[in-house]
């Protein structure tokens, strides 16, 4: 095992631009950023000067920087979605209630997942210490163990997490010192997470934080391995991966949405770590790898024909099933190939786009280019130029545009609905595919249908092209209702906007911020 | 016509002598008959002590931690010296919380309260020296002070720190109304200190509006908990807080500082003959 690049004996990981390198806007070609990213000296922690990897992994790529953001997540928000999602632990988010206002929308996730997953129903795991303006004042660490104390005596879970926010960062809140003091007194573990809103640019640094708790205090120290068990790093996506992974004779350990202690305790004992998305699960997979010898899948993810083959015969190789795998890949190939060649057919000359998470959108442009539909551009909510791991055949960019070919304008920016109007104007596309709903409504105002993927597991594996087949003919089926839709309603964008070509035109310009809009309309910065 | 309240807040280097100084000048302005309330923004809760005679009052966030919200006026405001309206912000526990968030809390519990009566004349916020964070800006921020007097001496530490307040002065003035009224010179007996004092204040582009000579009548009213008009009205340097309180009454010039440089700084502090003569400074 080589140099350990996660550390486990501090309660805070590091931020994901710091780590990797990490950047939220960029526009241009695929496969220049695939160029700029340069994976594999990253993955190798060389330091070099200039850019493209320069100063080793943490370097940042050239990135536009933009001044205005019309919306965003954050680390918190995530930490509540992962770890609020737990079946009995406790996540207490030591915040103002302002921060829990998304937990209403988790908890429709979380029961969503539930249902896909064959688990009962229960309500969303989380407290809020409802912090006013005396517990700043004050300091606020008596209201966080009366709560820590609060959710043991009713709920009795098998672990409590404390989530930081921005306000509590501020005045220091020392939940590294309760959190040990109370894990002492009540004897279950009790996990700081240093997820403040304001420490990381991007959201995912928040599934990181998430991981790093779990990875620190809540696996197997000691783990027994369990042969015929693989970790899966996933969302709240329907079980496919057992399916998939049974003829290998592999149960499925989901991490963390909607798994119970003991399920992410015992992450340690897997064979393997796998994911649907390295954005997502490469932090665990590489602190799982580091810290307790469980081997992460080196593959592309499996998404479309050649990829799923691929992943499936890496994951038969730790497992020492690579017969009964040749035949299941064969096997497979047969049964889906006419029900392909005949999606093929009814898709021929469909234009799609991808609106979505990073490493998930390359893995769906993969699945979309299977299916014969022409992909021009995308938009992916950060880019990660190499992932935790370094393993070179998870360089998931690289597998797209060596395998499927370029993608003409590829932007990187996190959910800003302004920038959708410019991007899809400067393609061609019959719908878009997103995870995110406030991106809909600007494609449908353009007469543009949206599929909104809330199953993420959806386009996975063999099957998963012909369900995403099938699902992309219902949705071009109902364009009539975007066409209705982009006749009757207007964008709430000025002249100037709309008429701009350049959707970093604030990043390449950034003293228009500060103009009067009767100056932009008067074509002052035209485009 | 109900006259105008002027709300001054005094700002300057820890240790500089800002309680003392607003406190004596305060004592100075009561004797005119004026009515006046000194806010306290300092978690250690020592701008009032010469007033009452001893560090007599609770703060109003011992008060709010102790009672809660529902107090009135009477529990954190007491009156000291010639009717004087004493308040002290006071602090969180050292080390938890947020001081600063503190002050703000105490403003705006304040105003709840109805402690800015029609009859005031002046209300000076005495401010922790070190502007750590948004929080000590407070009193200057939001329509609240509108006056500000920076007390400093003829050391350098001193005069950075006045600069570095200046800027934030500068800062605030674009958005409020907030302007600096002058400098006042607590003498620490440097040499030159008056000219160099007054050299920096034209710099900034105010005035030195009183030079407040060193005497050891401060000290001995401070042992006695009073204040030197109090405590010894007769003596000289009862008549310069007089004075300084005279100057303020009629003060009006208020503009907006114009902070130096670091090189201007020092270059000033080597002309009046600061930085050379080292090797003659025996002080210890």
């Amino acid at each position: 095992m080589g140099k350990k690049t996660i550390n486990l004996s501090m309660s805070e990981c590091n931020n994901r631009e710091m780590r990797i390198g990490s950047i939220i806007s960029w526009d241009g070609k695929a496969s220049e950023l695939v160029e700029a990213s340069n994976y594999e000296q990253r993955s190798r922690h060389e330091k070099k000067h200039g850019c493209n990897g320069g100063g080793g992994k943490a370097c940042q790529l050239c990135e536009l920087n933009m001044p205005f953001s019309q919306q965003t997540m954050c680390a918190n928000a995530i930490v509540a979605c992962q770890i609020g999602n737990l079946t009995d632990c406790i996540l207490i988010e030591h915040a103002p209630i302002g921060c829990s206002a998304n937990n209403i929308k988790y908890n429709i996730s979380f029961n969503i997942g539930l249902a896909r997953r064959g688990k009962a129903p229960q309500t969303v795991n989380i407290l809020n210490t409802n912090l006013l303006e005396n517990d700043m004042v004050f300091g606020a660490s008596d209201k966080l163990r009366r709560t820590i104390d609060d959710a043991y005596n009713r709920y009795h879970p098998k672990a409590i997490f404390i989530s930081m926010s921005c306000s509590t960062a501020i005045i220091g809140e020392d939940i590294d010192s309760i959190a040990d003091e109370k894990e002492a007194e009540i004897g279950i573990p009790v996990v700081p997470l240093h997820c403040e809103g304001f420490r990381s640019k991007h959201w995912s640094t928040g599934f990181d934080i998430s991981q790093h708790g779990v990875a620190r205090q809540i696996v197997n120290k000691n783990p027994v391995k369990q042969k015929d068990l693989i970790n899966i790093v996933a969302l709240w996506g329907t079980d496919y991966f057992t399916d998939l992974l049974k003829p290998l004779g592999l149960r499925v350990n989901y991490l963390l949405d909607m798994a119970s202690y003991d399920e992410l305790h015992q992450a340690s004992e897997a064979v393997a770590t796998a994911t649907f998305c390295h954005t997502l699960g490469s932090y665990l997979a590489t602190a799982l790898e580091e810290h307790y010898d469980v081997p992460q899948v080196n593959a592309p993810q499996p998404y479309g024909i050649p990829a799923t083959d691929e992943w499936l015969r890496a994951i038969a190789k730790i497992v020492g099933k690579e017969e009964i795998t040749e035949k299941y890949i064969e096997s497979e190939h047969k049964r889906i190939q006419p029900k392909i060649d005949e999606l093929r057919e009814k898709l021929k000359g469909l234009k799609g786009a991808v609106f979505t998470g990073s490493a998930y959108a390359h893995g769906l442009i993969c699945v979309l280019r299977e299916l014969g539909i022409e992909v021009q551009g995308s938009i992916v909510f950060h880019h990660d130029p190499v992932y935790d791991s370094g393993q070179d055949r998870q360089n998931s960019l690289k597998y797209l545009v060596d395998n499927y070919g370029d993608v003409e304008y590829f932007t990187v920016s996190k959910t800003q609905p302004f920038q959708v109007y410019n991007i899809l104007q400067r393609m061609e596309t019959d719908f878009i595919i997103i995870r995110h709903g406030g991106l809909a409504p600007v494609a449908a105002k353009l007469g543009v249908p949206s599929l909104p993927m809330g199953d993420e597991h959806f386009p996975l594996g063999y099957d998963g092209i012909i369900r995403l087949g099938n699902v992309i003919l219902d949705i071009v089926a109902r364009h009539k209702f975007d066409d209705v839709l982009s006749r009757h309603t207007t964008l709430g964008y000025t002249d100037w906007w709309l008429s701009q070509k350049d959707p970093f035109i604030l990043a390449h310009n950034p003293d228009i911020i500060n103009e009067p809009i009767h100056e932009l309309n008067g074509g002052k910065y035209d485009g | 016509m109900a006259k105008e309240l002027r709300q001054i807040a005094i700002y300057g280097k820890g240790g500089i002598g800002k309680s003392t100084t607003t406190q004596n000048l305060t004592a100075g302005l009561v004797e005119q008959g004026k009515k006046v309330m000194i806010v306290g923004c300092d978690p250690k809760a020592d701008s009032t002590r010469l007033l009452l005679g001893g560090l007599a009052q609770k703060t109003v966030l011992d008060t709010l931690r102790e009672i809660g919200e529902d107090i009135d006026l009477d529990d954190i405001l007491k009156e000291g010296y010639k009717g004087t309206r004493c308040v002290e912000s006071g602090g969180p526990e050292p080390g938890v919380g947020c001081a600063g968030r503190g002050i703000i809390t105490s403003i705006g519990l304040l105003e709840r309260l109805g402690a800015y009566t029609e009859d005031l004349d002046y209300v000076f916020y005495d401010v922790l020296g070190d502007v750590v964070c948004g929080g000590f800006a407070m009193p200057i921020r939001e329509g609240k002070a509108k006056e500000i007097y920076i007390v400093a001496s003829g050391e350098m530490m001193a005069l950075y720190a006045a600069n570095n307040i200046s800027k934030g002065i500068a800062r605030y003035a674009k958005q409020g109304g907030v302007r600096l009224g002058g400098i006042i010179c607590n003498s620490r007996n440097v040499d030159r200190e008056i000219e160099l004092v007054r050299a920096f204040a034209e710099e900034l582009g105010t005035q030195l509006i009183h030079f407040v000579p060193r005497d050891n009548e401060v000290q001995r009213a401070e042992i006695r908990k009073k204040t030197v008009i109090e405590h010894k009205p007769d003596c000289n340097q009862a008549d310069e807080y007089r004075e300084l309180a005279r100057r303020i009454e009629e003060n009006t010039q208020f503009v907006i500082p114009k902070p130096l440089t670091q090189e201007r700084l020092e270059e000033i502090l080597l002309e009046y003959g600061l930085l050379d003569g080292i090797e003659n400074d025996y002080r210890i």
